[in-house]
């Protein structure tokens, strides 16, 4: 049993031949696939009806196989993408749109008006942009096979962009007979017009989804420009992966296994870009604006003056700091409507110049009748508010706020946001999420904006003098005119504060330095006009 | 004995039973909603009440409890939430990369394991024993995904011997399976290889101090003989029962090396489902589970009547 010399000799050559061999793991990395495109993204796809569910992830796959009749450009102005022709009638409350040509299904059948109709009205009941268009019109109806109108009861100048709009659901156009179903009921069938076709029989749920190019695909003219213009396949396939650990989808892509990564772990950005085969870029420029929702339903925060200590006891570069890390990657906020978009501006954001001043937060709250009520956040142990959570909580009890954490991975915080009670049967008081900033622009589809009480989103604040503003935000004939009633909305909620800001994260996506043409825009990130090599 | 083995069987039933209402209950009764992960961030809570009443979910607990476990014993284990698929389908789907990580694992670690310990049993005190010892301290110490991501830098970022992640099934070819189980076995094999390998090493040192393995040396039997032949089978029954457990606790395992690897196994399968609050498949994959874990144990048990005819049930 002698571990003799010749026999260690022997196990150094080995070795060092075996370090020789050609590696046989590299041939399967699949590196040189020119007509593969493989994205990690920064979710598992688990419903696939871009209606039936606000996640973005789906939003993603709508933008895959299904079409939307118009886009917004890179400026975010609405373009027609599926219609040809448009027209309003001289009293602005008739719209005329006809289909271009050479729209089909992935089925083979052309795209009718009756489809789009039957599209529209499912996604009317559910986006509450689509909602504000539904409790305007009189009528809708198809003309013929190509042609459609919407008739309003009155004037809405909003109607093209409410139908291109980005934030989830969006307008996708789906066959009549899958649109004929039920808001509330799922759509399987994953049949669309877009340009890219849903592969059923390569679909490994929580493993890997494939999308085939749609040859029969006739794109538009003029070029790619957000969500308009030709959205031109230029790979032959794209495979989204599911890879569940962010680590080991970045040790992938540095591999050459992927080429796309959607979320690389921000604190390990730095590795990536010492790569010189990886790019790392902000696709979304506007990012997401980070937030916190407090229950405006209970004490302490059915009280506006305790609403209104939150806003001088945010630290903003401190949150972000916990939350992020990365200067290079955040950013202060003081618009309600975000940082990039038509209606930021700068109206009642005295607080922001003066925060974090926790002499004033502990004032304001003193001024509510704050009597040591306890104050529950919900704190998500499996996101990136985790930490901010913490924080708050830390920054809480220095004004001398009776505060608790709540922990539980997201599933639990969902859950319990929805309960509107008090903080004693299950109810909470503050919770963090975000937002695309871009949805921040828009007081009319997004939920967050909203301030009308019991149907606002979680945490439920009620201002009417708000309300009505936003209203007349939507009756607004003239974008000047949008701007000038923004400010009034924005004076009204820095007063009521419905949410406070925390900041605004652009967080960047890494991919292999051969893969070109990626399209930036909010909440979606095309796979059109991606090519390889 | 097979009286035994009926008896063994018929509780078998009765663990996967209660492990059904155990299950059932704790995920009922801890938060999470499906209908609110499935609606979105930005869903209204109008949104969610919807999906929640065309789910099913506003049914009382003891109804939704009752309706399962019929179906259950229909052999209906439901269907997953998200997905819309039959679980049963679901788990079949992610069965195979997860037999073949386990079935690589059990190979790495009987082999390597064995060959260790019974080299650090014949030489107590010299290099390999050391080199057995140094090895377990890290292999019990040491986290699973810290060993998984430290050889995938070595062995697939840095060297570019080996993917990183993914998983190929065998009827693709066998070389492109194999590749892409290496990192992963190896990763999942640590701890076992370091528990087996010093159970074997203590085994072996009782039997290698028996008269009778004294009386083979002096009859002239090579040393392979006395180790391999005398020694070994009669070490087997506390090694056998190690690999039995460590069998079992592959289940649990898998999980952590299959999401480090990005291998869609009933491990990823299991955590996702729990992230989602996918009630069905959660119930589904653990019961079942359950009754593979007891039929492993009485396999264990039944194969010590192979190693030591003195065992009777």
């Amino acid at each position: 049993m002698n571990i003799g010399r010749r026999a260690v000799i022997r196990g150094g050559l080995a070795t060092t031949l075996a370090g020789g061999l050609p590696s046989f793991g590299r041939a399967q990395t699949n590196i040189g696939d020119q007509k593969t495109f493989r994205a990690v993204k920064g979710t598992d796809l688990r419903v696939f009806d871009p209606v039936w569910t606000t996640a973005n992830v789906t939003g993603d796959h709508g933008a895959m196989i299904y079409d939307t009749l118009f886009g917004l450009d890179a400026s975010f102005k609405p373009q027609p993408q599926m219609v040809g022709k448009w027209g309003m009638s001289d009293d602005k409350k008739t719209y005329t749109f006809e289909l271009r040509d050479g729209l089909g299904w992935h089925d083979g059948k052309p795209v009718t008006a009756a489809d789009c109709v039957a599209s529209i009205r499912r996604w009317g009941q559910v986006d509450p942009g689509g909602q504000a268009l539904m409790a305007r019109t009189a009528d809708l109806s198809k003309k013929d096979d190509r042609t459609f109108v919407i008739v309003l009861k009155k004037p809405f100048s909003l109607v093209v962009d409410v139908l291109a709009k980005l934030t989830t659901p969006c307008c996708f156009m789906m066959r009549e007979k899958d649109a004929s179903r039920p808001a509330n009921e799922q759509v399987t069938a994953n049949v669309g017009s877009g340009p890219f076709v849903f592969n059923q029989d390569l679909a490994r749920p929580g493993a890997s989804f494939t999308y085939d190019r749609n040859s029969r695909y006739v794109p538009r003219t003029e070029p790619a420009s957000g969500m308009a213009g030709g959205k031109i396949a230029k790979v032959e396939r794209v495979v989204w992966q599911i890879i569940s650990d962010p680590q080991t989808a970045m040790s992938a892509l540095q591999a050459g296994e992927i080429d796309y990564q959607e979320r690389p772990p921000l604190d390990l950005v730095g590795q990536l870009e010492a790569d010189p085969n990886i790019t790392v870029e902000v696709l979304d420029k506007g990012g997401d604006d980070c937030y916190l929702r407090m229950n405006c339903l209970q004490k302490p925060f059915s009280e506006r003056k305790a609403r209104q200590a939150m806003l001088y006891l945010v630290d903003q570069k401190a949150f972000m700091k916990a939350a992020f890390g990365n200067p290079k990657f955040y950013n202060t906020t003081k618009s309600l409507f975000g940082n990039n978009t038509l209606m930021t501006n700068d109206e009642n954001t005295g607080w922001f110049d003066r925060a974090p001043d926790l002499e004033k937060a502990k004032q304001l709250f003193k001024e509510s009748g704050y009597n040591g009520e306890r104050v529950v956040i919900l704190q998500p142990t499996n996101m990136w508010s985790n930490v901010p959570s913490q924080y708050l909580a830390s920054q809480l009890r220095k004004i001398d706020v009776n505060v608790d954490l709540a922990p539980s991975d997201w599933g639990g915080v969902v859950s319990r946001r929805a309960n509107r009670g008090p903080v004693d049967q299950g109810g909470w008081s503050i919770f963090i999420s975000l937002d695309s900033d871009y949805s921040h622009g828009d007081p009319l589809a997004t939920s967050f904006l909203l301030a009308n009480g019991q149907k606002a989103w979680y945490g439920w604040p009620q201002n009417d003098e708000y309300e009505s503003l936003r209203t007349s935000w939507a009756e607004a004939g003239s974008l000047d005119e949008r701007k000038a009633i923004a400010r009034k909305m924005q004076r009204e909620w820095w007063d009521f504060v419905g949410a406070v800001l925390l900041g605004q994260v652009t967080r960047p996506t890494a991919h292999r330095k051969t893969v070109t043409g990626f399209i930036g825009i909010p909440e979606i990130i095309p796979f059109w006009n991606v090519q390889k090599g | 004995m097979g009286v035994y083995i009926l008896r063994r069987l018929l509780s078998t039933i009765a663990v996967m039973a209660m492990v059904g209402l155990f299950i059932f209950l704790l995920l009922h009764i801890s938060s999470g909603d499906p209908a609110a992960i499935i609606a979105g961030d930005a869903a209204t809570p109008q949104m969610i009440a919807e999906i929640h009443a065309k789910l099913g979910l506003d049914a009382p607990l003891p109804a939704q409890f009752a309706h399962w476990s019929m179906d259950v014993l229909h052999g209906d284990f439901g269907t997953s939430i998200f997905s819309g698929r039959p679980v049963l389908t679901l788990l079949l789907q992610r069965l195979p990369p997860t037999l073949s990580l386990s079935a690589l694992t059990i190979v790495f670690s009987i082999v390597i394991a064995i060959g260790l310990g019974v080299a650090a049993a014949w030489r107590p005190g010299g290099g390999i024993d050391y080199f057995l010892t140094g090895f377990a301290t890290l292999g019990f110490s040491v986290p699973v995904f810290v060993i998984g991501y430290f050889l995938v830098y070595l062995f697939a970022i840095t060297l570019h011997w080996l993917p990183v992640q993914g998983y190929v099934p065998i009827h693709n070819g066998v070389l492109p399976w194999f590749t892409k189980l290496v990192l992963p076995s190896l990763t999942l094999s640590t701890g076992y290889i370091a528990l087996i390998a010093r159970i074997t090493r203590g085994s072996m040192l009782e039997v290698l101090s028996e008269d009778y393995i004294r009386t083979a040396a002096a009859k002239g039997a090579s040393t392979t003989a006395i180790l391999l032949k005398h020694a070994l089978k009669n070490a087997g029954v506390p090694i056998l029962t190690i690999v039995g457990i460590g069998i079992a606790g592959l289940i649990g395992g898998v999980v952590i090396t299959e999401t480090v690897f990005d291998i869609p196994g009933v491990g990823r399968l299991t955590v996702d489902a729990i992230n989602n609050r996918d009630y069905p498949i959660i119930q589904g994959v653990l019961i079942i589970f359950s009754g593979a874990y007891v039929l492993i144990n009485l396999c264990v048990d039944l194969a010590y009547t192979l190693l030591d005819p003195q065992i009777r049930y």
